[in-house]
């Protein structure tokens, strides 16, 4: 058996004059829990379209527990929820997914999956009659009913409110916490930060980064050190580790890959002065890798 | 196997809940029964008039229901239903089955309506085996119109493909002498009728319902427009797989 649950290699997507997805490669080995993080038009949607099978990649090679996408979901090994859509009128909650579940060999017991997406309240509702949240609780339990080995879930919390969001991640930690694989898109960094084993940052169809969030932060992010300086400060940022320098009334700010070697010297040049060193986070290192590839 | 059982299960509960399904393919075809034939507007005596527009009121209650069909495909494409359903164990061919099974078999409560209402109110009165053809040919015969449906529904969007289907119901339906018989008609008319699938499609059933044996020409018509209305829904569908 194939120990990677997903694996794309160098899977390219081009719509007319638009390169959605350029050469990817990735590899999510059973049982972890991945963010796919980047803008809009990113290319996210495109690569976990091709993923499912439903978008056919003009080269490269898509596998899924060692077989393909097609293979994968007949055999009942994926469940996933779209950006959007998979709602039809007409049917309540409950018929639309017994319905689902029974496509599956081993399906979860209905009121299990109305719990874990919270809508134990909902089954007799029609679905044409639900709000947006609701509605994207429903699309969720569809992806989890079949009790898949791959969860796949595009922009899962978007329609949520922080509640909600909460008590979905608290869902789907039980998952993982069973040995499920799952990638989920998000915009939201604190999402990707908190929830992800590794996240995979892609931008402009490549991927830009790909690691813990710890070790994203750290191979871009700046620490950001504060001291006060008065005069000639131009030469702060000629310090080890010093990329960037910005000067507010007094303070000066030193954008930082290297902070300890940073303090270091300001320490020898006796320029410690009111200092504070300021941690990257995830924002700032997203936002320095995706500026980097649009400039 | 349950999964495809599930399907259509799904899929009869949508058309049962279906307001358009029900006015179009039950109720109206009904209504107009009672109304041509005791407001006197049917053609003929009494009788002739009962048992004439039954076959044309049922026919065109059944085409109601496959062009119902054909328009809930495309429905449901825009909804993101048919992804839904690539996302799910079921094989391409069980949801293509699922899909004409529900088609074929929605246009059944539609013919027994109209013949029940022609034997119950209207007391007609055929040989057990004449009822037998005809259920058979009405039900058997609507299978180049829901082709024609599928068609539309999967080369155009929802809206566009709902109003297309009605448009072509209701022409078809006109200019093939379900609404009114073609006797009336212009010989011009009368000329292009005779070349309809919709005139073809009721014209066996009437020669059944008056004792008559079917025409060749009518079974040749309306096989020819199964082949062009089959190849038109495989051509929708090819584009509609391209561009999903
Ligand atoms: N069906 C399509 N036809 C044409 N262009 C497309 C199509 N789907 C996606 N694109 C283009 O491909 C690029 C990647 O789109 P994709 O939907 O994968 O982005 P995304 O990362 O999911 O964005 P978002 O965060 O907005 O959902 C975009 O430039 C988009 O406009
Ligand atoms: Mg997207």
């Amino acid at each position: 058996m194939d120990s990677n649950a997903v694996s794309l290699t160098s899977v390219t997507k081009n719509f007319g004059p638009v390169r959605a997805v350029d050469g990817l490669t990735l590899a999510i080995p059973r049982g972890r829990t991945v963010a796919l993080l980047g803008p809009n038009g990113a290319g996210k949607s495109t690569t976990i379209g091709m993923l499912l099978g439903l978008v056919p990649p003009d080269s490269g090679h898509v596998s899924l527990f060692g077989h393909d996408p097609e293979r994968a979901v007949r055999l009942g090994e994926v469940g996933a929820m779209p950006q959007e859509g998979g709602l039809i009128p007409r049917v309540t909650v409950g018929e639309l997914l017994s319905f689902v579940g029974g496509t599956y060999a081993a399906p979860l017991p209905l009121g299990q999956v109305l719990a874990l997406a919270q809508i134990a309240d909902l089954p007799d509702r029609r679905v044409d009659k639900l709000s947006g949240g609701q509605a994207q609780r429903v699309r969720f339990a569809m992806a989890l009913i079949g009790d898949p080995e791959l969860i796949v879930l595009d922009e899962p919390t978007a329609a949520l409110d922080v509640e909600a969001r909460r008590e979905f991640w608290a869902g789907m930690r039980g998952l993982a916490s069973k040995g499920k694989t799952i990638l989920f898109s998000t915009h939201y960094l604190d999402e990707a930060d908190e929830q992800a084993d590794r996240v995979v940052v892609i931008n402009r169809g490549r991927v830009v980064a790909d690691g813990t969030s710890a070790e994203i932060k750290r191979v871009v992010a700046l620490t950001t050190v504060s001291v006060t300086a008065g005069g000639e400060v131009a030469w702060l940022g000629r310090l080890p580790g010093v990329r960037r320098l910005e000067v507010r009334g007094d303070r000066v700010r030193l954008r930082s890959s290297d902070p300890d070697a940073t303090v270091m010297a300001l320490a020898e040049a006796g320029a410690v002065r009111n200092l504070e060193v300021t941690p990257a986070d995830l924002e700032d290192a997203f936002v320095a890798l995706t500026a980097k590839e649009t400039v | 196997m349950s999964g495809l059982m599930g399907y259509i299960r799904l899929e009869m509960i949508r058309t049962v809940r279906d307001g358009g399904y029900v006015i179009f393919g039950i109720a109206m075809p009904v209504v107009m029964y009672l109304v041509f034939t005791n407001l006197g507007l049917a053609p003929g005596d009494r009788h002739y008039a009962a048992v004439f527009t039954m076959v044309s009121m049922a026919a065109y209650g059944a085409l109601g229901g496959a062009f119902n069909n054909g328009t809930g495909i495309a429905e449901d494409r825009a909804a993101g239903w048919l992804r839904q359903l690539r996302l799910t164990p079921l094989t391409p061919a069980q949801v293509v089955t699922g899909k004409v099974v529900t088609g074929v078999a929605g246009v059944v409560p539609s013919i027994a309506a109209v013949l029940l209402t022609g034997a119950l109110v209207n007391h007609v009165t055929l040989a057990p085996g004449q009822w037998l053809s005809i259920v058979g040919l009405l039900w058997a015969g609507t299978i180049p119109f829901s082709l024609l449906g599928l068609g539309n529904g999967y080369r155009l969007t929802g809206q566009t493909a709902a109003m297309a289907n009605v448009a072509t119901l209701l022409s078809l339906s006109i200019i093939g002498g379900l609404w009114v018989p073609t006797t009336g008609f212009p010989g011009w008319l009368r000329a292009i009728s005779g070349w309809t699938p919709s005139n073809s499609y009721a014209s066996l059933s009437w020669h059944i319902a008056f004792g008559e044996a079917p025409t060749l020409r009518e079974v040749a018509i309306l096989c020819g427009w199964l082949v062009a209305f089959g190849l038109y829904a495989v051509y929708g569908y090819r584009r509609a797989a391209r561009t999903a």
